[in-house]
C-alpha cells in the first residue's frame, strides 16, 4: 500500500516543482506588467504597448510571415512525406535526420549561411552571367529568405506532425483505391490525404504559428521588421511593456496548444523530437 | 479473341520471379477466382491487370486495347480491398460518387447513379453516414459500390472477404456474385480461401509458385485434380504411396491391399511407386457384395464438424479421413474398432510419381 502510495507523491512533489519553475517566472512577468503605475495594479502598460503603432505593424508583419511559412511548409512537406511513405520508404531514415537538425543547427549558423549564399548574386558557374540579384538586396527577396529560413526552424513540427498524420491513414491503399477510380496525384493529396490529416496539419501550424511571431534571430539578422525584433528593442529602453508583451506572446502560445489540443481530441499528434 | 487476355505474364522484383509465364483468357461476363496459398503470385497478378504494377514481360490485353503499361487511373477497372479502403473523410454517397466526381459527370447524373449504387448495395439509410459509423461487412458493400459506380471493364477483388467475420463472408460472397452476375461485370477475384474460390466462381485458376497450376471449373478442380499441390490445397484429402501392378487393369497395391482406379495409367509401367489420393468424402463403410477396393483400418478418432461427422483411422501405416454425412441414424463405429471401408474406382486419384 504504501509503495502505490508514493509514488504518486514523489510525482506529485517533481510536477509540483516544474510547474514553479515555469510558472514563477511568467506570474512575475504578469505581476511587473500589471505595475507600471505606483502602488496600483493596472492595465497601462498593456494600453501603451497597444498604441505604439510599432506594435501593431511588426505583429501583423509576423502573423503574415507565419501564414506564409505555414502555407509554404504544407505545399512542400505533405507532397514530400506522402512520397516517402509511398514509394521511397527507405529515405525515412535520412529524412528523419534532415528534420531533426535545426535543433542541431542553431538558428544564428542558419541566418549566416542564408545571408552568405543569398548576399551574393548568384552567377552560371564560371562565368559572369547574373541568374539572381542577391536576395537580400529587396524587401520582396528578404521576406521570401525569411520564410525560407521559418520554414527550417518549424521543420521538426510540421514534417513530423504530418508524417504521423499519415501513419494514422492507410496511405497506400487509399492512394491505389482513389487511382482506380481515375484520380490523378493532385487529386488524391488535395482530396484525400490534406483532409484526412486535418488535425495533424493544424497542430504543425499552430506550432509553426508559434514559432514564427516570437522568432528574434532570424528577423533581426535579416533586418525584417517582425514581432520579435520589436519586442526586443522594446526591451532595451522600456520596462513595463515588454513585459506585458512577452506576457501576451506567452498567452498566444498556450492558446495555440490549447486549440491543438481541442481539435485533436486531446491526442496530439505531433511527436515532440526532444 | 477472349474479352481479357493475359499472355507470357512474367514479374520479378530484384532477383525474385513471383509471377511465371501466367496465361489466361477471361470471357466478357465471367467471374475467375485467383486460389493459392500467401506468395503464390496471385495478389500480383491482380495488380498488373490493375496497373499497380507493371509486368517483367507479357501482354495484358483488354477488350481488344493493350493495357500493359497504362497507368492505373487511366485504365478502366474497379478494385475492391481487403482493408476496404473507404475515403474516411467521405461519406458513403460522395464515396460512391468520387470517380464519377473525377470524371466531371453532370452533378444531377452523379446523384442518379449514386442512388441507384447506394440501392443496389441495400445501404440507402445509410447514405449520409462515414465509413467509421458503419460496420466491416457495410464498409466492403460500399467499397463495391464504389467500384461498380464508374461502370468499370473489370471488377478485381483482392481477397474482398478476409478482414470480415464467417457470417458476414458467406453472405456477402453471394451478394458480390449475385450483383455480378445482375450486371453482367467480369470480374476476377483473389483468395487463399478454397471454399470462397469454388462457391464462387465460373473458373478458378489454381496458383502455386508464380504459376497458374490448374484451370478450371470449381467442379473440375476440386473433382479432377491434375497436379498433387492442387489436390492437396483444394479440399481436404488423404494419399498414400502405391505400387502399380496392371496399367491395363488400372491396378495397385497399398501396403498389400488391392485397388483399382480409374485413372489413366498409360505413361506408367508395372512396379511404378506412385502417389494415389482419395478424398475423405469418398469413403464408405463396406456394404455387402462389394469385391473391389476394400481397405482394412482401425478407427482412431470421431469429430464431429456440424453436418458432417469426421472419422480418422489408420490404412496401413497411412492415416487416412472418412467424412461422412451427419444425421440421426448414422451408427458410428468406436474407437479403436477395426473396419473395412470402401470407394469406387473413380475416387482414386493418381498424383504422379511417388
Amino acid at each position: 500500500m504504501t509503495r502505490i502510495r508514493k509514488i504518486p507523491f514523489w510525482s506529485w512533489l517533481w510536477f509540483v516543482l516544474g510547474a514553479i519553475y515555469f510558472i514563477l517566472p511568467l506570474f512575475a512577468t504578469l505581476e511587473f506588467s500589471l505595475s507600471m503605475e505606483r502602488d496600483k495594479i493596472g492595465l497601462l502598460a498593456y494600453t501603451k504597448a497597444f498604441e505604439d503603432k510599432g506594435f501593431i505593424r511588426t505583429f501583423t508583419f509576423s502573423n503574415i510571415l507565419a501564414l506564409a511559412t505555414i502555407i509554404a511548409s504544407i505545399i512542400l512537406f505533405v507532397p514530400t512525406a506522402y512520397w516517402i511513405r509511398l514509394r521511397l520508404p527507405e529515405a525515412r531514415r535520412l529524412t528523419e535526420f534532415i528534420t531533426l537538425l535545426p535543433f542541431v543547427v542553431p538558428a544564428i549558423i542558419l541566418v549566416f549561411g542564408l545571408i552568405r549564399i543569398y548576399g551574393s548574386p548568384l552567377d552560371v558557374p564560371f562565368t559572369n552571367i547574373e541568374l539572381l540579384q542577391p536576395l537580400t538586396n529587396s524587401r520582396f527577396g528578404t521576406n521570401i529568405l525569411i520564410v525560407a529560413g521559418y520554414m527550417v526552424l518549424a521543420m521538426p513540427y510540421m514534417y513530423r506532425s504530418v508524417d504521423t498524420g499519415m501513419r494514422t491513414v492507410d496511405v497506400r491503399t487509399l492512394t491505389e483505391a482513389a487511382q482506380s477510380l481515375g484520380a490523378n496525384w493532385f487529386t488524391i493529396i488535395v482530396r484525400i490525404i490534406l483532409p484526412n490529416i486535418r488535425s495533424a496539419l493544424l497542430s504543425g501550424s499552430l506550432l509553426t504559428f508559434a514559432i514564427v511571431v516570437g522568432e528574434v534571430i532570424l528577423a533581426s539578422f535579416l533586418g525584417v521588421d517582425a514581432f520579435g525584433p520589436y519586442l526586443f528593442l522594446l526591451g532595451q529602453h522600456l520596462a513595463y511593456q515588454p513585459a506585458a508583451l512577452s506576457f501576451l506572446t506567452f498567452l498566444l502560445t498556450w492558446a495555440a496548444m490549447g486549440l491543438i489540443q481541442l481539435f485533436t481530441g486531446g491526442q496530439s499528434q505531433t511527436v515532440g523530437a526532444h | 479473341m477472349a474479352y481479357l487476355n493475359l499472355s507470357g505474364i512474367t514479374k520479378q522484383f530484384g532477383e525474385t520471379v513471383v509471377v511465371q509465364d501466367f496465361n489466361l483468357d477471361i470471357e466478357k461476363g465471367e467471374f475467375v477466382s485467383f486460389l493459392g496459398p500467401s506468395g503464390c503470385g496471385k495478389t500480383t497478378t491482380l495488380r498488373m491487370v490493375a496497373g499497380f504494377e507493371i509486368p517483367s514481360s507479357g501482354r495484358i490485353i483488354l477488350d481488344g486495347a493493350d493495357i500493359t503499361e497504362k497507368a492505373p487511373n487511366q485504365r478502366n477497372v474497379g478494385m475492391i480491398f481487403q482493408a476496404y479502403a473507404l475515403f474516411p473523410n467521405m461519406t458513403v454517397a460522395q464515396n460512391i460518387g468520387f470517380g464519377l466526381r473525377i470524371r466531371k459527370e453532370p452533378e444531377a447524373e452523379i446523384k442518379q447513379r449514386v442512388e441507384e449504387m447506394v440501392s443496389l448495395i441495400n445501404l440507402e439509410k445509410h447514405a449520409d453516414k462515414y465509413p467509421f459509423q458503419l460496420s466491416g461487412g457495410q464498409q466492403q458493400r460500399v467499397a463495391l459500390a464504389r467500384a461498380l459506380a464508374n461502370r468499370p471493364q473489370v471488377l478485381l477483388l483482392d481477397e474482398p472477404l478476409s478482414a470480415l467475420d464467417a457470417k458476414i463472408r458467406v453472405s456477402l460472397r453471394a451478394e458480390i456474385r449475385a450483383i455480378q452476375k445482375r450486371l453482367g461485370i467480369t470480374a476476377i477475384f483473389v483468395t487463399h480461401d478454397q471454399e470462397e474460390a469454388l462457391s464462387i466462381s465460373d473458373r478458378v485458376v489454381v496458383m502455386y509458385q508464380g504459376r497458374a497450376d490448374q484451370i478450371g471449373t470449381p467442379f473440375e478442380i476440386y473433382n479432377f485434380p491434375k497436379t498433387q499441390f492442387v489436390a492437396n490445397f483444394v479440399g481436404s484429402l488423404n494419399t498414400a504411396v502405391a505400387e502399380v501392378t496392371d496399367t491395363a487393369k488400372g491396378l495397385l497395391t497399398m501396403d498389400g491391399i488391392q485397388l483399382v482406379s480409374a485413372d489413366n495409367m498409360e505413361n506408367l509401367h508395372t512396379g511404378d511407386k506412385v502417389r494415389i489420393a482419395i478424398r475423405p468424402e469418398r469413403l464408405n463403410f463396406v456394404s455387402e457384395g462389394r469385391k473391389a477396393n476394400i481397405i482394412d483400418c482401425k478407427v482412431e478418432n470421431i469429430t464431429f464438424l456440424g453436418s458432417v461427422v469426421r472419422i480418422q483411422m489408420t490404412v496401413g501405416n497411412a492415416k487416412f479421413n472418412m467424412d461422412t454425412f451427419n444425421r440421426p441414424s448414422l451408427e458410428l463405429p468406436k474407437i479403436g474398432d477395426v473396419q473395412q471401408v470402401t470407394c469406387s474406382r473413380e475416387a482414386v486419384l493418381i498424383l504422379g510419381s511417388a
